[in-house]
């Protein structure tokens, strides 16, 4: 079953971090108890009308040009007409001849076999529309509970063309378009809450083959891996089809992430005559030229150009700055870190080792990082400055994951704040030396490795008092006489 | 006490003056109604308590010399208008419990002015008829004569003023809904241009061509309240920002030096000759008045029904596609899927017509169709507003006839479809070219039926066509009916 | 039309009919037809640049979130349970 190439398009949705729904002034907010945040607009009632948010529009535009995309300044919606419990007026507004943004590129890098890989992906277009609600079924009962708390909450629709080519490439994208809407300020991207959802278009064909193979559409996947598990299956699948002579069914299918295989939704789906035509309610949207290069001036900072930034103004390495863009949240911390304590290196070795351990072993939450940037900054120019040992000054971090508040007081309390008393140290480190007097003569004889455990007894006796550095001098000093 | 010669502003002057307390008003028109209604079927609530504390509430303002131009002025609304608390049914067995959990914008404004409201009148269901004869409850009868239709589908609220059970009403007009039962009950409509009234709380029929509008005892009165309840909003996001203006400014300024078009179309052998004698005989009134009489032409007339009913009925069908049993509405007690019950609460809940027109909706909507049905009817839209366009660089405003006929008698002529259809042809290019139309009587057919003629004008020129049409109400004399007593 | 497209234009809409019914209502909508088929002949097409209204992108509604509706009086017209609308299954 070798020798089949997969082509593969994706649809991303992602809801914008806009105040208000799209058409209503309802929150536009994650979660709440159901139906508590709905009125009679996106709970469709009769009578109502859809009012557009602005900042719904300026938001998709933002999206448009953090993936290259090209802007219709002169944009139309249009209704999506189809029955279904969790959309209240049975139709959603959505956008079909005339979507905001099209023809976006977005560049992918991607490790697959062991090899680097580079890939443009093409962005077929990028519209605006509202989201669904929430339905919760009981299958006992056979009965569903529908909440409207998420009719109306903005979303963008990103539709890729048939440019992706395995899973690690799907996923990069995926990876890299996240990463994009979040640096735009227009999504916080979290699949787990649904913020961030992705379909798959997949088919597969020979090489010698001239047309596209027919197509699949799975849904249903909520995180990077479920796309990745969710490709490679039906790769297998489709493959194994053609080989024993069968043939794919153009069909949406589901993932079923606990069995990571995909399973056929009931033909129905597939049979939809969305009847679409143009939103009467709603007036075309212009875009002005200055409107648009005004959006464009408020386009925060993009990974390239902080990229750029670091390694030019702060002179860190690229593994380390990537290490650092590539999650958006840490990114800003480290900013504002800088903004403390302005030791760009010091503050990234800090970042990426210490903190980001932390976080990979689950001690901190990167949602909800409860220590600020400017406690972090502290603590590394406390070691910086030998105020504090570097090595005691990852017990001062763990102290502050564990309980927030000063790290100087911290280190204080921990007993960890050094005195530099040189009167003390000269005392002491005399005292060791004539207290190990043969570990002194097999330095002398050039048993070097002996230093360690003089240095050690010598750290022991000045904690608090004396810096490494400082002991480790004037040892030095001392065995050499 | 009745009302039936007092208009609007004839009645403010009586509560300005203390001839009669707003308390005193509401009850005699609701003391007519419950007497005479049973008759004309024109209302299908009355709001009796909450009325007469309005009107409380209204004399209080009046005794504090704070009295706006409705306050205290007992108004009927049409029944696919939402009100907070108050059953709004759209005369249809599929929202015969449905009591909204908010009120129109057109509501709130005229509650600003403290006018009261008697209640809710009947109509065509979803307002998709021109007879008020596909009501689930209400058939509303012909003040004039009640073995004849009022027409449709704003027919209870064009009843209820011309028998004299409120002083004026809202009605809306996706098709003629406002003008054609106006004509047939002999009072005065006032379709405004599209986007001049907020239609947030007035049920959808067809998001691009309804529009709120007076019905009244005269054009005058019209103004009045399309003064009231014009003007931006912030929840229909297609309402006009034009600032507000007065729309009585032309009342008694006359018609001298108006050039006033006639478009032959609209007098082709399909409109009654009663009919147009009594149109053209108005326009020789207008002459006689110091106006000039221009001939003109829409040549796309013929389209328009077709154009009117694909739109109109592609937005219908998506417009009630809401109505599924879940959220509002009949909920039907067959169905053990969700496709079941929604298939068997619309079945059940929705009457012929309006299926008829969610069935050529979807028709003209689904894939194959929808370039040569709804795209054509697109594309026609713009072509009238360009030919409309070249009749206003020609002339102020237009004189059509209102309808092809008069009232007739409520077994004729309903059972076909095609027929009825085709009877909106004088009314439906308004709509498509979002125009402002006032229609008002003309004359009285040899039954005694009354006939109407209409006022076009270029949009945003309602004041100038309600100063028009009053200036032809000035010089006519018209008959009361019996109004069902 | 035919009785295929009858039967798929109902389905799109959600509607079911009665033999009875059926017969009366294909009936009217041939001819209803017939009268929309005056339009297929005339030689335009729509164009959305030349209906635009020109509302501008500042002049649409701010993003400023305002108080929803009470839960009660959102599901006031409809059967409910736990502040959900109830739904029969959906098959899938």
């Amino acid at each position: 079953m070798a020798g089949y190439i997969p082509v593969i398009g994706l649809e991303i949705h992602a809801e914008l971090l806009t105040q208000s729904k799209v058409f209503c002034t309802c929150s536009a907010s994650f979660g709440g108890t159901p139906n508590s945040r709905c009125c009679p607009v996106c709970s469709g009632f009769p009578g109502t009308l859809p009012v557009i948010n602005q900042t719904a529009v300026e938001y998709a535009i933002k999206a448009g040009f953090a993936l290259n995309c090209g802007i219709n300044q002169f944009s139309v919606f249009d209704r999506k007409n189809y029955f279904y419990p969790d959309l209240p007026k049975a139709y959603q507004i959505s956008q079909l001849n005339l979507p905001l943004c099209i023809n976006g590129l977005v560049p992918v890098e991607y490790t697959e076999n062991g090899e680097k890989k580079t890939h443009d992906i093409r962005i077929n277009r990028i519209h605006l529309e509202e989201d669904a609600g929430k339905l919760t079924h009981n299958d006992l009962d056979g009965v569903s509970f529908a909440d409207y708390n998420r009719c109306g909450i903005p979303l963008i629709e990103i539709v890729t063309e048939p440019d992706i080519g395995s899973a690690e490439e799907a996923k990069a994208f995926v990876e890299k378009v996240s990463l994009l809407l979040q640096y735009a300020g227009v999504c916080d991207c979290k699949m787990e809450q649904g913020s961030l959802r992705c379909d798959v278009n997949i088919s597969i064909m020979k090489p010698t083959d001239t047309e596209l193979g027919t197509r699949a559409e799975i849904k249903n996947l909520n995180s990077v891996k479920a796309i990745g598990r969710a490709i490679e299956f039906e790769i297998y699948r489709q493959s194994k089809l053609l080989d024993m002579g069968g043939r794919v069914v153009q069909e949406t299918r589901r993932f079923d992430d606990n069995k990571g295989e995909t399973k056929s939704m009931r033909s129905k789906e597939n049979a939809n005559d969305y009847r679409y035509f143009p939103e009467p309610d709603i007036l075309q949207v212009n875009i002005s030229d200055e409107q648009l290069s005004e959006i464009k001036a408020k386009m925060p900072e993009m990974p390239d150009k902080r990229l750029e930034r670091y390694l030019a103004d702060y002179a860190i390495s690229e593994t380390d700055a990537l290490i650092i863009i590539n999650n958006k949240i840490i990114a800003d911390f480290y900013d504002e870190a800088v903004r403390t304590y302005n030791n760009p290196k010091a503050v990234c070795n800090f970042i990426t080792g210490e903190m980001m351990r932390r976080i990979n072993i689950g001690e901190i939450d990167i949602n909800e990082i409860t220590f600020t940037p400017e406690q972090l900054a502290k603590i590394v120019m406390m070691a910086e400055t030998d105020v504090i040992n570097k090595s005691n000054a990852k017990d001062v971090f763990r102290a502050l994951v564990e309980n927030p508040c000063d790290p100087e007081k911290i280190a204080a309390d921990m007993g960890f704040v050094i005195s530099n008393d040189s009167g003390k140290m000269i005392e002491v480190i005399e005292q060791v030396m004539s207290d190990n007097p043969k570990a002194v003569e097999q330095y002398k004889n050039g048993e070097t490795k002996v230093f360690g455990f003089l240095m050690g007894q010598c750290s022991k006796a000045l904690k608090g008092i004396a810096t490494s550095k400082a002991i480790k001098d004037e040892l030095e000093k001392r065995l050499s006489r | 006490m009745i009302f039936i010669n007092e208009t609007v502003a004839s009645l403010r002057q009586k509560l300005d003056k203390k001839e009669i307390s707003a308390r005193e008003l509401t009850q005699s028109y609701l003391d007519e109604i419950s007497k005479t209604d049973v008759n004309l079927d024109s209302f299908v609530t009355v709001c009796t308590e909450t009325a007469l504390k309005q009107a409380e509430s209204a004399q209080k303002k009046i005794d504090g010399g704070q009295a706006l131009p409705l306050t205290g002025i007992p108004l009927a609304i049409k029944d696919n208008i939402c009100t907070e608390g108050v059953l709004t049914t759209c005369a249809s067995k599929m929202l015969d419990n449905f009591i909204p959990p908010y009120s129109a914008t057109v509501i709130e404004k005229l509650s600003a002015q403290d006018a009261v409201f008697l209640g809710k009148t009947s109509m065509d269901e979803f307002a998709m008829g021109s007879t008020t004869q596909t009501a689930f409850r209400k058939k509303t009868k012909n003040p004039y004569d009640t073995e004849k239709v009022p027409g449709g589908s704003s027919g209870g609220s064009a009843a209820a003023v011309s028998a004299g059970l409120c002083a004026a009403s809202l009605g809306s007009d996706t098709g003629g809904s406002i003008r054609q039962p106006s004509s047939f009950c002999g009072v005065t409509g006032l379709k405004p241009t599209y986007s001049r009234v907020s239609r947030y709380g007035l049920i959808a029929f067809a998001s691009s061509l309804d529009q709120i509008g007076p019905i009244a005892r005269s054009a005058e009165d019209c103004g009045i309240i399309l003064n009231a309840i014009s003007g931006f909003d912030p929840h229909d996001g297609t309402s006009s920002k034009k600032s507000p203006e007065d729309f009585t400014a032309k009342i008694g300024a006359g018609v001298k030096g108006l050039k006033i078009g006639i478009p032959k179309e609209f007098f082709s052998d399909a409109v009654d000759t009663e009919v147009k004698e009594a149109v053209l005989k108005a326009a020789e009134t207008y002459k006689s008045m110091g106006a000039e009489l221009v001939d003109c032409s829409l040549p796309s007339l013929k389209f328009a029904v077709a154009a009117y009913y694909l739109i109109s009925s592609a937005e219908a069908a998506s417009n009630l596609a809401r109505f599924d049993g879940i959220k509002y509405g009949h909920r039907s007690e067959k169905g053990a899927t969700f496709n079941e019950l929604v298939k068997n609460s619309r079945s059940e809940g929705f009457g012929r017509e309006v299926k008829r027109r969610i069935m050529l909706g979807n028709y003209a909507l689904s894939s194959g169709y929808y370039d040569a049905y709804y795209g054509k009817a697109m594309a026609l839209k713009q072509r009238f507003r360009e030919e409309y366009k070249a009749i206003f660089e020609q002339c102020d405003f237009i004189i059509t006839p209102t309808a092809p006929n008069t009232a007739f008698r409520m077994d004729d002529n309903i059972t076909d479809p095609a027929k009825v259809y085709l009877a909106d042809i004088c009314t439906v290019t308004v709509n498509i070219a979002s125009l402002p139309a006032i229609t008002t009587t003309c004359g009285y057919d040899k039954t005694g039926m009354p006939i109407g003629m209409s006022l076009v004008g270029n949009m945003w020129n309602e004041a100038q066509i309600i100063g028009a049409c009053d200036a032809f109400e000035k010089t006519f004399t018209k008959i009361s009916p019996k109004g069902g007593r | 039309m035919d009785i295929q497209t009858f039967e798929n234009v109902a389905e799109l809409g959600k509607l079911t009919f009665s033999e009875e019914e059926r017969g009366t209502l294909l009936a009217d909508m041939n001819e209803i037809v017939l009268i929309m088929d005056t339009v297929k002949d005339v030689d335009i097409t729509y164009d959305p640049i030349l209906d635009n209204r020109n509302r501008y992108l500042d002049s649409l509604r701010e993003d400023i979130s305002a108080p929803s509706f009470e839960t009660e009086k959102i599901l006031s017209n409809a059967k409910a349970s736990d502040g959900c609308f109830t739904v029969p299954k959906v098959v899938e």
